[in-house]
């Protein structure tokens, strides 16, 4: 009845494994906690090396190219581009790994 | 002299092998593990890499192994007042 090899639809049923399309509001939560403690991380990066009188072209691309938690558009937080669907998004979530890459920039104009 | 101190939130698993490889480098063999490393542009460039699996703090003194653990370690919740006097044995 319980545990990890229960009898459900899903478990039973072949392909039945299904992805809500849209995200829920504690998903959403938990993926802005994520990017907000990546915005950290870099700022931390950015800091530090300053203090030491060096800067890294890596993190001053980031900086330049990437939006922050805050910046970013609640469409670019939680969709991604995708050809292949009609409106030309899908939730990240769908994306393979979402909770540990970095998907913040979108084609312009989708 | 000041450091990074990285700790791996989340694992590896499944992500490309250049992100493994770069954990590996670092010295973060499993979750939670942490490194005091010196800043420098290599090292930065390395958590650049993973900014998604770890927690990087700027310290200035790096923990040895054993501070760590006594840094975790609880409090016992005692002292110890007074020792018995080994001389009443003999």
């Amino acid at each position: 009845m319980f545990g990890p090899f229960r009898l459900t639809t899903p478990l039973s049923g072949g392909l039945l494994w299904k992805i809500p399309w849209r995200l829920s509001r504690h998903q959403k939560y938990r993926h802005r906690e994520r990017l907000r403690r990546i915005d950290l991380v870099i700022s931390t990066l950015d800091t530090a090396l300053a203090r030491q009188g060096q800067t890294m072209k890596k993190v001053e691309r980031w900086k330049a190219d990437m939006p922050t938690e805050q910046e970013m558009l609640p469409k670019d937080k939680y969709t991604v581009f995708d050809r292949k669907i009609k409106t030309y998004r899908k939730g990240i979530h769908k994306v393979p790994k979402w909770t540990r890459v970095s998907q913040r920039l979108n084609p312009p104009g989708f | 002299m000041p450091y990074f101190r990285i700790t791996l939130l989340r694992s590896s698993i499944g992500l490309p092998r250049k992100t493994t490889a770069t954990l590996h480098a670092l010295g973060l063999r499993k979750r939670m593990a942490t490194k005091y490393l010196p800043i420098t542009p290599s090292i930065a460039g390395q958590i650049m890499r993973i900014k998604e699996l770890v927690d990087v703090k700027e310290v200035d003194e790096a923990m040895t192994k054993q501070q760590i653990r006594d840094a975790r370690r609880p409090d016992p919740g005692f002292y110890v007042e007074k020792r018995a006097t080994t001389g009443m044995m003999v």
